[in-house]
């Protein structure tokens, strides 16, 4: 399906906004299916999400866990003694964080579906300022670059014989702990270099810029995002009434 | 028996149609220098990183002293071959430079003087020794790839692989890493390197591979090679 980057924009606001509001497992489950449905109708490879959402499952284990043993309420299921360990509230809970965290990411998928430059061209068109819309776009594009660095860093260090799956959990720690620093490091030099490259291509010269190409909203993209929109509202009202 | 061997390995990257390498059949003993060459897209940095492991072929097989390279870890890969990458910012994650030549060492357990002492060899041959406490990445594009260079090589592994080598040093520089490339191979451990660098492979290598479109098109020197 050919659509605006804009009609994507809305989409992907409009599902991370209900989930956000959306608390029970239920309905989150049901908005990850039709965020997945969606991601179908794009022609979106299934491995391609699995492979932006597998990266994210030790933090998914580790927010469900820290729910689910620290929030209180409904039925106990599990108790050593008097103190009950697990409950229903609190696998809820766990289970709700993982399914928002996994709808937003899903939904962000969409954005790889179009160019970066398309996004840009959508929001100036918008009236977004162009500095505010390149740093969105360099924001989108610069994250697979970052994950691919880290995955370099992580080849680096094991190709200097240091096997991480059998260093224990303190000492891992301790590596990562020390990578952290020269990769966020490097990441804000790249940034400054990316800055100063920009700046001497004569980014920022003038107040006004002119582009060759002109996005054009089609009946579908008004159709879809009114339908979106329309559909968020009611479902946020839905909820939230007394 | 060789000590890394390349059996019909193709490989395709998913996001590009044909193959960047295809049906290498490749035999590396430990001593000697080979230079791999061939013009951009060629391959060349694919079959380095399928020779180490970062990359898995999708047909053939790659064997590591006679067992399947699959079969090890990629630390088990590392303590036998160091790998150079092309691009030296993927490998500097320490936050001096001296903690970067003493990194491998330190996590392999090595007694801390043995890495001290190391650590001040390495930073003075190739001339880091003023840089010792400086942030890598602060470090010019030539000082960098030196110490790429002096960390993997400070693990001294068995074989050695590396992706442009040469790239950002200068003649001086470029001539300490060939003498120090002659005494690696003659205790007895091999190297394979790409390069652009024809001077440079003339006076190293004492075999050349040349890479086009993914295949091999000559292979002297080598006990095996196919030419397309």
């Amino acid at each position: 399906m050919q659509l605006d980057p804009r009609t994507k924009l809305v989409m992907i606001v409009c599902i991370t906004t209900l989930a956000v509001i959306y608390s029970t497992p239920g309905r989150l489950l049901l908005l990850l299916a039709c965020t997945l449905l969606l991601l179908m109708m794009f022609r979106v490879d299934a491995g391609a999400v699995w492979g932006y959402l597998r990266p994210c499952m030790p933090l998914f284990l580790v927010l469900f866990l820290v729910q689910a043993f620290f929030v209180r309420g409904g039925a106990v299921l599990l108790a050593v003694g008097r103190v009950p360990l697990i409950t229903g509230g609190g696998l809820a809970a766990g289970a709700g964080v993982v399914l928002r965290l996994g709808v937003v990411i899903a939904a962000a998928v969409l954005l790889t579906t179009a160019s970066s430059r398309d996004f840009v061209l959508g929001l100036v068109q918008w009236k977004v300022p162009y500095e505010i819309a390149f740093m969105v776009s360099i924001a989108i594009r610069f994250l697979p670059v970052f994950r691919e660095e880290l995955i370099n860093v992580v080849n680096a260090i094991q190709l200097r014989g240091v096997d991480l799956k059998q260093v224990p959990w303190g000492r891992k720690i301790g590596i990562y702990r020390r990578l952290f620093f020269p990769v966020v490091y490097g990441a804000l030099i790249k940034a400054q270099q990316l800055s100063e490259a920009m700046e001497a291509r004569g980014f920022r010269a003038y107040p006004q810029r002119t582009y060759l190409r002109r996005l054009k909203l089609n009946p579908a993209d008004y159709v879809l995002m009114l339908s979106f929109v329309a559909a968020t509202l009611v479902l946020v009202w839905v909820q939230i009434r007394p | 028996m060789a000590f890394l061997e390349l059996n019909q390995v193709t490989y395709t990257y998913r996001q590009c149609g044909r193959p960047a390498v295809a049906g290498i059949d490749l035999a590396f003993d430990r001593g000697g220098i080979t230079a791999v060459i061939g013009p951009n897209g060629s391959g060349k940095t694919t079959l380095t990183k399928l020779m180490v492991g970062i990359l898995r072929p999708d047909a053939g097989e790659i064997r590591l002293e006679n067992r399947p390279l699959r079969s090890y870890s990629l630390a088990g890969i590392g303590r036998r071959i160091g790998y150079v990458f092309q691009n030296p910012n993927q490998q500097l994650f320490c936050n001096t430079a001296a903690e970067e030549i003493g990194f491998g060492l330190q996590c392999l357990g090595w007694e801390q003087e043995v890495i001290g002492e190391r650590v001040a060899f390495y930073l003075d041959y190739f001339q880091l020794a003023s840089y010792r406490d400086v942030f890598p990445l602060h470090l010019s594009r030539g000082e960098r790839q030196r110490l790429a260079i002096a960390a993997v090589l400070a693990n001294e592994p068995s074989f050695l692989v590396m992706d442009e080598p040469t790239a950002g040093l200068d003649a001086y520089r470029k001539r300490l890493l060939s003498d120090y490339l002659q005494k690696v191979v003659s205790l007895g451990r091999g190297v394979v390197f790409v390069s652009h660098d024809a001077d440079f492979v003339r006076r190293v290598a004492t075999r050349v591979i040349g890479l086009e479109s993914g295949r091999i098109r000559e292979d002297s020197g080598g006990d095996r090679g196919h030419a397309a």
